[in-house]
């Protein structure tokens, strides 16, 4: 690109510029559109009451931690928020175990009939999970495990494991089949050749899907809300619960700062394996 | 299964051991998702055709189709499929359109493009409920931001919440504003990788923009766009999250999805056999539709 750029006669050079200036102009733009919420949210949860409801609203005021304090000094909300690391940390690992075998086995191993089983797992995908949501609660409470970690954890199982499942086989796919076939070779077992040359050449793709997975967990909202009633309860129930609170009228200084509390682990996490996050969505848009 | 047993043998005594071992890759997906994912289903289906028996707090007698005749009956449920489908044809083309044109001004080549894309990964990791919670006090009639604004240019206020249309205007703006950025990153690797010397061709051929756009990119893109759309067909299906944090499904019913709905049917009106009935519905339609548009984009993409 900037090489014919280069080589372009003068004038050409500049109209383009020009269109090129617009184009770069106009994503700084929209991009700081796309995230002035969550600057506003964040801003919003160091405002008092006083400065959050005022017009015009203000930019610049005198910063507080009241509801950070507040809030997360009362036992709840880092009860709630243990919870939720808890139960989305467990369902991650659990996926991502399970479903990088699978994912494995579709991908490498000759089996016959696994592949039915892929295409049936891969359906899975159109299920709403209220057809879920309601059985569940049902068993979970003639059994007793309603508002346990575990019911949880196996609940999130039902959409994370497919998720694993399958960009791992994309993962797996694109590996280069020599690896494993020499290792057996040489004497490895099936296992063997899985657990100490696969994983390990593996390792930046399956802890990228882990992190995705545990994303996915931790801001799961129907589950969470049918499953637990008080020693389970999740950040997002929390956080539906203050939204949803019209009759003390809208607290939006909780609301921002759990808010923020909950979003930022997650963007940091994310930013971290941006790269490959983009890649697997590429990957899973044109070869899905 | 059958045809494994009677072959095996005739492979020798050590195949038995290595058919194991395959197998075992794949048990533990298969034993975990028959139990979370499988038995539910047949649960439900089970208490879509039974009474609901509120002492064992179980399915009841076997009543064939009356739930569902009851479901079909309910003018509610068809106006909450409404609901969903409007939302559907507003906000899927809306964000595809969307996160295409801004994929297109992000690639232009410079040195922040790559913190631009990063940048654009944070709405989407936003919890779907802290979503809905935040736009809820944006948009706010009275003290929102985004009404400010618009007070400014001397537009509004508008009642985001309170007027029916304005309601599920509000519920694309926030799916949109949560969603589109992950076609733009779907968007612009697809944009990357399109082939630079057809472009070339038709400059030199002397096409315009928009010949150039219509002719040459869209069909390129065709694959991908088919693919994005039914990506994002499967998550917007399942819209809740955002509904419940910031409309509620109100005002009356105008947001209600079917999600919420049968939600709320289920868990606050306790009608368990009747909500069974509309979740498979749902889930049946879910699958014929997405099989629809599965079919659709292998046509396009056979085509080109």
């Amino acid at each position: 690109m900037t090489s014919s750029n280069t080589n372009a006669p003068k004038i050409r050079r500049r109209r383009r510029s020009f269109s090129h200036g617009a184009r770069i102009a106009g994503a700084i733009f929209v991009s700081l559109l796309f995230l002035f919420p969550v600057f506003w949210m964040i801003l919003t949860s160091f405002k008092t009451q006083v400065d959050i409801f005022t017009t015009p609203p203000k930019l610049f005021f005198e910063a507080t931690t009241a509801t950070y304090v507040e809030y997360f000094s009362r036992a709840d909300i880092p009860q709630r928020l243990l919870n939720t690391v808890i139960v989305a940390t467990g369902a991650g690992i659990l996926s991502i175990v399970v479903g990088t075998l699978s994912g494995y086995a579709l991908a490498r191993i000759r089996l016959r009939g696994a592949a039915t089983f892929g295409v049936l797992i891969l359906m899975s995908r159109g299920v709403p999970p209220i057809a879920l949501a309601v059985p569940m609660f049902l068993v979970a409470r003639n059994m007793g495990l309603t508002d346990k970690h575990i019911t949880l954890i196996l609940a999130y199982c039902t959409f994370l494991i497919p998720y694993v499942m399958w960009l791992m086989r994309s993962f797996f796919v694109s590996l280069p089949k020599e690896l494993e076939e020499s290792a057996m070779i040489d004497g490895c077992s099936r296992f063997g050749a899985f657990f100490k040359i696969i994983v390990p050449i593996s390792m930046p793709g399956i802890l990228s899907t882990l992190i995705f997975s545990i994303i996915l967990a931790w801001e799961e909202l129907l589950f969470a809300l049918v499953l637990t009633s008080r020693d389970a309860v999740t950040i997002p129930v929390a956080i539906a619960g203050i939204a949803g609170d019209t009759e003390t009228g809208a607290n939006w200084a909780a609301l921002t700062a759990v808010g923020t509390v909950t979003v930022i682990p997650v963007v940091i996490f994310a930013l971290l394996v941006q790269k490959w996050l983009i890649q697997g969505l590429a990957d899973g848009a044109t070869k899905g | 299964m059958s045809k494994d047993t009677s072959k095996a043998p005739r492979r020798g005594r050590t195949q038995w051991g290595d058919l194991a071992v395959r197998w075992s890759f794949m048990l533990p997906t298969i034993v975990l998702l028959i139990l979370v994912l499988a038995y539910p289903i047949w649960y439900t289906i089970e208490i879509s055709f039974s009474s609901f028996d509120m002492m064992t707090f179980g399915a009841g007698e076997w009543v064939g189709w009356e739930n569902y005749a009851w479901v079909v009956d309910d003018y509610r449920f068809w106006e909450s499929l409404w609901v969903t489908l409007v939302y559907l044809i507003w906000a899927l083309p809306i964000q595809i359109i969307l996160g295409f044109g801004i994929a297109y001004m992000i690639n232009a080549p410079w040195r922040g493009r790559g913190l631009l894309r990063a940048l654009f990964i944070i709405p989407m990791v936003v919890a779907p409920v802290v979503a809905g919670g935040i736009w809820r006090m944006l948009l706010d009639p009275i003290w929102g931001v985004i009404n400010w604004v618009f007070g400014l240019v001397g537009l509004g206020p508008f009642d985001w919440f309170g007027d029916p249309n304005l309601a599920m205007a509000t519920i694309v703006i926030i799916d949109t504003w949560r969603w589109t950025p992950f076609i733009v990153l779907i968007a612009t690797a697809a944009l990357l990788a399109l082939p630079r010397d057809v472009f070339e061709a038709a400059k030199i051929d002397g096409a315009g923009r928009w010949a150039t756009l219509w002719s040459v990119a869209l069909p390129l893109l065709a694959p991908v766009i088919a693919a994005t759309f039914v990506i994002r067909w499967l998550g917007a299906v399942k819209m809740f999250d955002i509904v419940l944090a910031s409309t509620l499904g109100g005002p009356g019913k105008s947001t209600s999805v079917i999600n919420l709905f049968i939600y709320e049917e289920a868990f606050r009106s306790l009608n368990f056999a009747e909500s069974a009935a509309m979740a498979m519905i749902v889930l049946v339609l879910t699958m014929l539709l997405t099989g629809v548009f599965l079919i659709g984009s292998r046509k396009l993409e056979t085509m080109h």
